[in-house]
């Protein structure tokens, strides 16, 4: 293709032979650097592992997963992680509890119930939230919310009670209070339904006040001991992994079709039912990816649990108390480096790889399973 | 990734001929200051050479050295028997500046009634043995004891003078630097715990260990008894007149001895 | 169920989305309001003379001639303050000694809390620490320091089951009868004529030095080593990338290797960030020896593994939004396939391209881990171009984290660190607002 193609439109043998050549070693050079891009996640798992053999070879496993002494520094030093594994798990667990509801209720009110021109402004929202450094995550969490929860932390547990409590009481007492008086409606008739009805919303309402004032009583009556604690991270994190739950799952409902949407109201179904009923269970498998991927993004995350956990490796007492600190696997990486040394071959230098391998290995499993479960749901909706 | 190998290596030796103006300082959170201060102060002078300054820890310091990574290692405890050793192998010769000598005063919340405890006493809190403060004449409060992460000189002095080889309780809070310590014992009437002397000020309180209160005097007669040197080390003495040499004699004229004071560490010098 | 019910229960179904949304919305402005409104602080303050001071003698700005106007002023108004406390040392010296030794250590309190106030008194030495130099800069600042003058600050233990009390007690009391007596009343009531406060525009915090470990002037330094990591990731991510996604997209047969290729790179895309880190220590520096420290170029690197799967995965869907008629076209004339990938798909792909990229520059920006163990620093000079190839930088998202826990003066210099974060913060929204703008106006095209 040199400009001679005025002479000949058909090119000889040799030309084409070189240009064959040529292609096939443009294409192949792509490939090669395809790979490597691709191939440098070998390179990450090679270098990993390679400095994280070396502390099982010297410690062994069993310490490391079952113990709950951590004192690399100690004389003889112990390598127990079990707290660390822990610490890491609730505050993911914790992630997940504050991350995925609002998620997927925002994911559905996006996809289903926003009209257009709104969506337009919600979704860069959430890229927003996205973007923004965790460093600046972990400064907000260390500076502005920690010193809060510690002066007031009862008052915002009582509030956030409310929140949380308040709407989801209400719908209960609502469906509850209508099976309710459906199931008497036989018996009862004329005027005295309507005083029926009257005094069982009015129970069942005064009931879940009371419980709502129970507990925030008991919940102000808290005092937090340090506001860097794993309430505060998982918090935090919750938000962080929001944005990527909302888009991905948000993605999957859109997956599920006009067609479904419109059969289900065509059958007589509100609005919320058919999301309920048909959408959600047709989208399942998308959003159990997000899920995974907003899992995958609270478990990595370093500055935010390094500055606002605590970083005691202790197991809470008892496991689910999310006011005492608690130490992750990312933050013990990242702080214990300094003192951990590579050269005089200590243990303590070899234990942070293999810290890492674990974050590493989880986060390559979990990979794979949102992956599959993207791919299987594809093929059922057969695109 | 190759190209990028290639483009390294040809880069790399560019990058030699012109580094003979910079000197990179590595390790300790506690000798953070002092370094820094010296660093802007030689830079101010001889604006052609450049200081960098990371606070990551003395163990990091030490790594540094051996792997050439940085001139000066700040350390806040002396250089372990492994760490000489490796270096000796390398054939790198640690040398060490005593800069600054520093207490660990033992911190607590102004508002924390208790002005006096013994070693024992700390090193039972630590132990958590004791967990209230009632159990040392203070009020009825958990104790919440903080402590310098174990990457840290700071803990390894803290671990040899109070602890002894006793076991820090599990439930013990880490922070990352003294300057984090100080600011959880502000916020948290509680807490407890230990940092450099530069870093104490009016937020925090610090208590009479064994009756002695932590000061430029005490630590320099030895009376207050968790003390420690706080160092830099450099491979080899550094030749005579060269940057380096005068950054690590900083500390023995008068302009050093009075930055050492004004950022609230013992001199070593007493014009 | 009713069909008020089921209605009902639509209508709350609604509101539960809503809420969720408000919720993250909620979530965003708590977040960010701190961060805006006291990081602009950082820019826009009330300075006072010593302000004014530090600029003229650390960074030779201002007009020399208007400050020692101002300083005349300010020096006539701080005379009775010196004049006080020397009237008062030379009173002290006259007292018997068990009266002297009362008044000694409350002075000695007095004393240095005015020096903090208002720098070192006139005549004595300069001090060797810049800090030492000035008194307080800050308007907000000050009336704090002010405040310390004149109250000293006691704690009452009296209680023997809780704890201490704050009592603030006036120091007027403490020297009540003697000649500092007009002393504290002079001070509260001329403070604007000591400090001369006045609202200061300091754009400079960006393009300014630090002086002191960031007690005073800009981030700089900071700014710089962002913009160079930045910069660094971006040389090596963007070729790697693009040609990776070129040839997913338009070479590859769907086959077990591309697969393959593809769970690499998503995997890739899911290691955490410290695990980058930990990966550009033992490779980069440890095995590789790119520099013999810490440097930008070793940081640079680690960070462009960090963005490679954004990049590819935005190139790869520009270039599939590409429509098929194009590329058609270009066959249908006669276009070879590598001539149309670089003539017609890629010039075609380059605004989603583009907005991938810039995306990925923002979380380049914004990411602290991988740097922690392989370029950052928490004190140096601004690099110039070449010594990024073997020199440690501070930048923002580290020297964040080292200010507000490492620092030994945290509390003194928060509007700083909010500065940083407010400057990072918005570095990377701007991108980030970047990179919405130009896909929207794609997305126009491709729909016009």
């Amino acid at each position: 293709m040199t400009g001679n193609t005025s002479k000949s439109l058909v090119m000889s043998d040799a030309a084409s032979i070189r240009q064959r050549i040529g292609s096939w070693i443009g294409q192949g050079f792509l490939l090669l650097a395809t790979s490597l891009s691709a191939f440098a996640v070998f390179f990450i798992f090679y270098f990993i592992l390679k400095d994280a053999i070396p502390f099982f070879q010297l410690e062994g496993f069993k310490e490391f997963f079952a113990s709950k002494r951590w004192y690399p520094s100690g004389h003889p030093a112990e390598f127990g992680a079990l707290s660390i594994f822990v610490g890491t798990g609730l505050v993911t667990l914790g992630a997940i509890v504050v991350a995925v509801p609002l998620g997927i209720s925002a994911a559905v009110c996006l996809s289903d119930l926003l009209p257009f021109g709104i969506r337009q402004i919600v979704k860069p929202v959430i890229e927003i939230l996205a973007a923004i450094p965790s460093v600046a995550f972990g400064f907000f969490a260390l500076v502005v919310f920690a010193p809060l929860l510690q002066r007031s932390g009862g008052a915002i547990l009582a509030t956030g009670a409310w929140l949380v409590l308040g709407p989801i009481l209400a719908l209960l007492v609502v469906v509850g209070g209508d099976l309710l008086l459906e199931k008497m409606r036989n018996r009862i008739q004329g005027k005295k339904r309507y005083l029926a009805s009257v005094s069982v919303f009015g129970v069942l309402g005064l009931g879940s006040i009371l419980f709502l004032v129970f507990l925030s009583r008991r919940l102000g009556g808290i005092e937090i001991n340090s506001g860097t604690n794993a309430l505060n991270v998982s918090i935090i994190l919750g938000i962080m992994a929001l944005p990527t739950i909302v888009s991905v799952s948000e993605d999957a409902l859109q997956a599920a079709g006009r067609e479904l949407r419109e059969g289900s109201y065509a059958l007589g179904s509100t609005r919320a039912e058919t999301i309920l009923k048909a959408v959600i269970p047709a989208s399942v498998s998308g959003i159990l990816a997000a899920v995974i991927l907003g899992v995958m993004r609270a478990i990595g995350e370093t500055m935010v649990v390094w500055m606002a956990s605590g970083n005691a490796a202790r197991i809470p007492d008892p496991w689910y108390n999310v006011l005492q600190p608690i130490r992750t696997l990312t933050a013990t990486i990242a702080g214990d480096m300094g003192e951990a040394d590579h050269v005089t071959g200590s243990a303590r230098y070899h234990v942070l790889f293999a810290m890492a391998f674990c974050l590493l290995a989880f986060s390559f499993l979990m990979n794979l399973a949102s992956e599959l479960i993207v791919k299987r749901s594809r093929k059922k909706l057969g695109k | 990734m190759k190209r990028i190998i290639a483009l390294v290596a040809t880069t790399a030796l560019v990058g030699v001929a012109s580094a003979q103006t910079k000197i990179v300082i590595d390790g300790s959170t506690t000798v953070g200051p002092i370094a820094k201060a010296f660093a802007e102060y030689t830079m101010a002078a001889h604006p052609e050479v450049n200081i960098s300054v990371s606070e990551s820890g003395s163990g990091n310091g030490a790594k540094g050295l051996l792997n050439g990574t940085c001139d000066i290692a700040d350390m806040s405890r002396s250089m372990k028997d492994t760490e000489f050793k490796a270096c000796a192998d390398k054939g790198i010769q640690p040398v060490a500046h005593v800069v600054a000598l520093d207490g660990l005063p033992i911190l607590v919340h102004p508002s924390n009634p208790v002005k006096d405890l013994t070693v024992e006493q700390v090193r039972k809190i630590y132990l958590g043995e004791i967990t209230n403060w009632k159990e040392v004449g203070g009020p009825d409060q958990k104790i919440v004891t903080i402590s310098r992460d174990t990457s840290s000189g700071t803990y390894e002095t803290f671990e040899e003078k109070v602890m002894e080889k006793g076991k820090i309780r599990e439930d013990c809070e880490y922070v990352g630097s003294n300057g984090a310590i100080r600011s959880r014992v502000q916020t948290t009437p509680a807490a407890i715990g230990y940092a450099g002397l530069g870093f104490v000020d009016k937020t925090v309180k610090a208590l009479k260990v064994n009756g002695i209160s932590p000061s430029a005097e005490t630590v320099q007669s030895g009376q207050y008894p968790i003390a420690r040197p706080l160092f830099m080390y450099t491979n080899g003495y550094p030749a005579l007149g060269s940057p380096l040499y005068q950054f690590v004699t900083i500390h023995l004229s008068e302009d050093g001895q009075e930055m050492v004071e004004d950022i609230g560490f013992v001199p070593v010098t007493a014009y | 169920m009713r069909l008020e019910t089921r209605k009902l229960l639509d209508k709350a179904f609604s509101g539960l989305g809503l809420i969720a949304i408000a919720v993250m919305a909620t979530a965003l402005v708590l977040i960010l309001s701190p961060i805006i409104w006291r990081g602009s602080k950082a820019f826009v303050f009330k300075g006072t003379i010593e302000h004014r001071r530090v600029m003229l003698e650390q960074f030779n700005r201002g007009n020399p001639d208007r400050f020692n106007q101002e300083w005349v002023q300010v020096a006539k108004a701080r005379e009775p303050v010196y004049r006080m406390l020397a009237d008062f040392e030379a009173e002290m010296r006259e007292m018997p000694s068990s009266e002297r030794r009362e008044y000694r250590s409350a002075f000695k309190e007095l004393q240095e809390a005015v020096e903090i106030l208002l720098g070192p008194a006139p005549g004595e030495d300069i001090p060797v620490l810049i800090r030492k130099r000035y008194g307080q800069t800050r308007w907000d600042r000050t009336q704090i320091k002010l405040h310390e003058v004149l109250y000293s600050e006691e704690w009452d233990y009296s209680n023997p089951d809780a704890m201490g009390i704050l009592v603030e007690k006036p120091r007027l009391e403490q020297f009540m009868g003697t000649k500092l007596e007009p002393f504290f009343a002079y001070v509260e009531e001329h403070i604007d004529e000591i400090m001369r406060p006045k609202t200061t525009f300091y754009w400079q915090f960006i393009t300014d030095t630090s002086k002191d470990s960031h007690i005073f002037g800009g981030i700089w330094p900071e700014v710089l080593g962002t913009i160079y990591l930045t910069l660094g990731a971006m040389i090596f991510a963007i070729p790697m990338g693009v040609i990776a996604a070129i040839y997913l997209c338009e070479y590859a047969k769907e086959g077990r290797i591309v697969s393959f290729l593809r769970i690499c790179i998503s995997t890739l895309a899911g290691v955490p960030s410290i695990v980058f880190g930990l990966f550009g220590l033992a490779f980069f520096l440890n095995t590789m020896h790119v520099s013999d420290s810490r440097s930008v170029l070793a940081g640079s690197m680690t960070l462009s593994l960090l963005i490679l799967p954004t990049i590819i995965r935005s190139s790869e869907e520009a270039i599939l939004a590409v429509p098929r008629s194009y590329k058609e076209a270009a066959f249908g004339l006669g276009a070879g396939r590598w001539r149309t990938v670089l003539t017609v798909i890629l010039p075609a792909a380059l605004p989603g391209i583009l907005t991938g990229i810039v995306i990925s520059m923002g979380r380049a920006a914004g990411e602290t881990a991988p740097i922690i163990f392989t370029a950052a620093v928490s004190v140096g000079a601004p690099l110039k171009i070449w010594e990024t190839l073997n020199q440690p930088t501070p930048a923002l998202p580290w020297n964040i984290y080292n200010l507000c826990t490492e620092h030994e003066a945290v509390d003194e210099i928060r509007h700083v660190q909010y500065g940083m974060v407010l400057t990072l913060v918005a570095l990377v929204l701007l991108l980030n607002l970047f990179a919405i703008l130009m896909r929207a106006r794609i997305s126009k095209k491709l729909r016009g």
